[in-house]
């Protein structure tokens, strides 16, 4: 039976060459970043140098990037790492955002009281600029928006947003960008605060990083020593660290080269699905090439067991509410049936071949199991 | 669309140079910009009387160009293309150049090496810009365009540039012989080096190390100054004098206001015997007039007065605030105000002398063996080779 991958938005395979590094590296250095002692110092030095060479990568400075466990600990540190300092005030975000953003601000919401304005996308599935501008009031302190929907793949305008909110004081922009790194354009400049994950980009799972202008105060989640600014108490997880550089820089570099290769499986995979009868499209006005969401006649669970049993492997919604009987909050927002709703996501190693064989399966799928 | 260039086009400097002087310029050019670019394979290299021609069979500019940036002994230089000496070909390829440029307004320069190209020069800008303004939205303006194009006509084809971008001007480094450069891990001293080498003179460096009472992240930043200075002269020597046993007799037996003027003695006298038995006739340092206690100009009096090698000091004259914005420039700055205590700020003492007298350095230097533990010093001398090419590449 094949094994076909058509869910890197949940994951990704690691890269070989960072794999091989990062084997490397965990014989060589154990020794704690921290310690004072040749090897630690060394360790300590790559560690910075790992750190400096993504702010490069990014275009900026070294001391703003904190390497977290991932992009939900990156928007954890943004969200209650804010509140803490604020303790009241309003926050602008939306539906929209994965649970680490949306569980966070409705955590906060309980805990100081903090008001939160959730947008909810027009009917093209955006989140726009008018509606963050309606929605600011005199105490909103926060405006956290997601760069690319991770269910449905929308493209939000982070660009137009940033520029709303520059003109207004005392008001900081984040954004989960984990759905857009190595993928679309992120440019930092737009932003005060960003979270980012690894393993998105084929990197290693428990691995991320959390970008913050250098002079926002925020409150660390996890109390400790002097790691990582005092931001992220805890012996440094090194040679994570210090792979993600790596990580970074291969995802950058092939980033245009795989979106290429990425966009033209999509959009051979949309119009073979256009000739299934009982497939729909859900598209909003500015999708991401990654992601492709689709609904079926069948029941998501019974479409996903069925192609798993072809050896096929999709998510019906995000990854990390799968295991939730509540609707997905993103797809209802969006007019989606979410018990039908199956999100497929691509890679550059992914194959038309390999649709291909999706389409006929899912075909034999609908002409046996549907309606 | 990034451009894609088949050339790059290096004027030399200095062009005041000639006869022999010129050739050991040209030469010395060649040599180290080969030596900078060694890890782009493809490069070939073809210098000329009018500048160093770089064919870049494939290479891909952009990245060449940070490095290009750093060699001494060009003024500029440009990614370039050739064509064959047809105008409808050279207008096309400008148009090209043209196409590709962020710009609103524009200017054809045409230049002709060899004047028996059918068309003047005036001509040849008429044609280009006016296939370029049928072209393109592009207007011209002969005064402050957003851009330039250059066309320069040689015998056998022309080149088309969009940019002319600066070099690092000075001389090629190594033409004008060597020097030994103090490095403490300061702002200024990386300073003073680059600028000697700016003036085509090779680099050595000597550090005065205080170990333990200095760290070993204070000698890695020294280090790290060496290596992002190396880039200039492909590899640094760096000279590591463990100086704790004559910095602690000269504590012992010199009156605390005396103690840095002393150790700059000494360090003069290192630094002088190490260059003669290494052939090096320059000596350079950081000290600027009137910076500190040490520099001014009795103390650098009295200091210099044990070396008998030439000593330049190239910031002596400048401001802090010019010193600085070169150290930001060349990207030192960063790593010289990492807070680590070197040599001179782990003695400090509270009152130093600004005005030391002669005979009094020589009495308390008379009260110890200091030429002993001098020999220890330079016989217990660490020299190590630094390079800009990272160990450590393969991790990144």
């Amino acid at each position: 039976m094949p094994e076909i991958y058509f869910d890197s938005a949940s994951t990704t395979p690691l890269d070989k060459e960072v794999y091989k590094t990062y084997i490397d590296l965990l014989q060589r250095y154990f020794y704690n970043a921290d310690s004072l002692y040749d090897k630690g110092v060394e360790v300590y030095r790559l560690l910075e140098k790992a750190r400096s060479n993504i702010a490069k990568l990014l275009d900026v400075k070294s001391d703003e990037i904190i390497f977290t466990s991932g992009a939900s600990e990156a928007n954890s540190l943004a969200i209650k790492g804010l509140c803490m300092q604020k303790k009241k005030g309003h926050i602008v975000s939306s539906i929209m955002e994965h649970a680490s953003v949306y569980n966070a601000l409705r955590q906060m919401e309980k805990v100081f009281g903090i008001n939160v304005t959730y947008l909810k996308p027009d009917k093209d599935g955006l989140i726009t600029k008018e509606m963050v501008e309606s929605a600011i009031r005199p105490d909103t302190f926060l405006v956290s928006l997601m760069a690319v929907n991770n269910e449905a793949g929308t493209i939000y305008d982070i660009k137009g947003i940033s520029a709303l909110i520059k003109k207004k004081t005392g008001i900081l922009f984040h954004s989960d960008m984990t759905q857009a790194l190595g993928k679309i354009e992120v440019d930092l400049k737009d932003v005060d605060m960003a979270s980012f994950s690894a393993h998105k980009i084929h990197g290693l799972k428990g691995s991320g990083f959390f970008y913050r202008k250098k002079h926002i105060e925020l409150e660390p989640l996890i109390s400790g020593g002097q790691q990582e600014f005092g931001l992220r108490g805890g012996t440094e997880n090194a040679i994570t660290n210090i792979v993600l550089a790596k990580t970074l820089r291969k995802a950058l570099e092939e980033r245009e080269k795989r979106y290429e290769i990425v966009k033209e499986l999509k959009e051979y995979c949309e119009t073979k699905l256009k000739e299934i009868r009982g497939v729909k499209i859900n598209k909003s006005a500015n999708d991401i090439a990654y992601i492709l969401n689709i609904s079926t006649s069948l029941k998501s669970e019974v479409a996903l067991n069925a192609l798993n049993a072809k050896g096929i492997m999709v998510s019906t919604r995000s990854t990390c509410g799968s295991r939730e009987n509540e609707p997905s909050r993103v797809l209802v927002a969006l007019g989606i049936d979410d018990s039908e709703a199956i999100r497929l996501s691509f890679d550059y190693f992914n194959t038309k071949e390999e649709i291909d064989y999706f389409i006929e399966t899912l075909k034999g799928i609908l002409e046996k199991y549907g309606n | 669309m990034e451009i894609k260039y088949e050339y790059i086009l290096c004027r030399y400097g200095e062009l005041v140079l000639k006869g022999k002087n010129r050739r050991d310029f040209i030469n010395a050019l060649l040599r180290n910009t080969k030596a900078a670019l060694a890890d782009f394979k493809d490069l070939s290299y073809e210098a000329r009387h009018d500048g160093l021609y770089i064919h870049l069979n494939g290479e891909d500019f952009f990245k060449i160009k940070p490095l290009l940036e750093k060699v001494f002994g060009f003024v500029h230089f440009s990614g370039a293309i050739a064509c064959d000496l047809d105008i409808e070909k050279i207008a096309k390829t400008a148009l090209y150049l043209a196409q590709n440029a962020k710009a609103k307004t524009f200017k054809v320069v045409a230049k002709r090496q060899d004047k028996r190209f059918s068309l003047n020069s005036d001509a040849i800008n008429r044609q280009v810009a006016g296939v370029i303004l049928r072209n393109t939205d592009l207007k011209v303006d002969v005064h402050d365009p957003d851009l330039k194009l250059y066309i320069t006509i040689l015998s056998d084809r022309a080149y088309i540039m969009d940019e002319k971008i600066p070099g690092a001007q000075g001389f090629p480094v190594g033409i004008n012989g060597r020097a030994l450069c103090f490095l403490s891990g300061g702002i200024d001293s990386p300073i003073s080096a680059y600028l000697t080498m700016k003036k085509g003179l090779r680099v050595e460096f000597i550090h005065f190390a205080s170990m333990p009472y200095t760290s070993k992240q204070a000698l890695d930043k020294v280090k790290e100054l060496a290596k992002i200075l190396s880039v200039y002269e492909e590899e640094a020597i760096l000279h590591i004098v463990p100086f704790t046993d004559l910095q602690l007799a000269i504590y012992e037996h010199a009156d605390e206001s005396y103690a840095i003027t002393i150790m700059r003695r000494m360090m003069y006298r290192i630094g002088d015997r190490l260059a003669k038995k290494r052939h090096i006739t320059l000596i350079t340092n950081g000290e600027s007039v009137g910076q500190v206690a040490s520099q001014t100009i009795e103390s650098l009096s009295v200091i210099s007065s044990v070396a008998s090698s030439l000593v330049i000091r190239p910031l002596a004259m400048m401001d802090k605030s010019e010193i600085m914005v070169l150290a930001r420039k060349i990207g030192t700055y960063d790593t010289s105000i990492l807070p680590y205590d070197d040599c001179c700020t782990i003695f400090e003492p509270k009152n130093p002398v600004t005005k030391p007298k002669l005979d009094k350095c020589e009495y308390y230097e008379s009260k110890f063996d200091y030429e002993t533990l001098i020999e220890d010093c330079l016989n217990k001398i660490e020299t190590i080779k630094i390079t800009n090419k990272e160990k450590d590449d393969d991790i990144f």
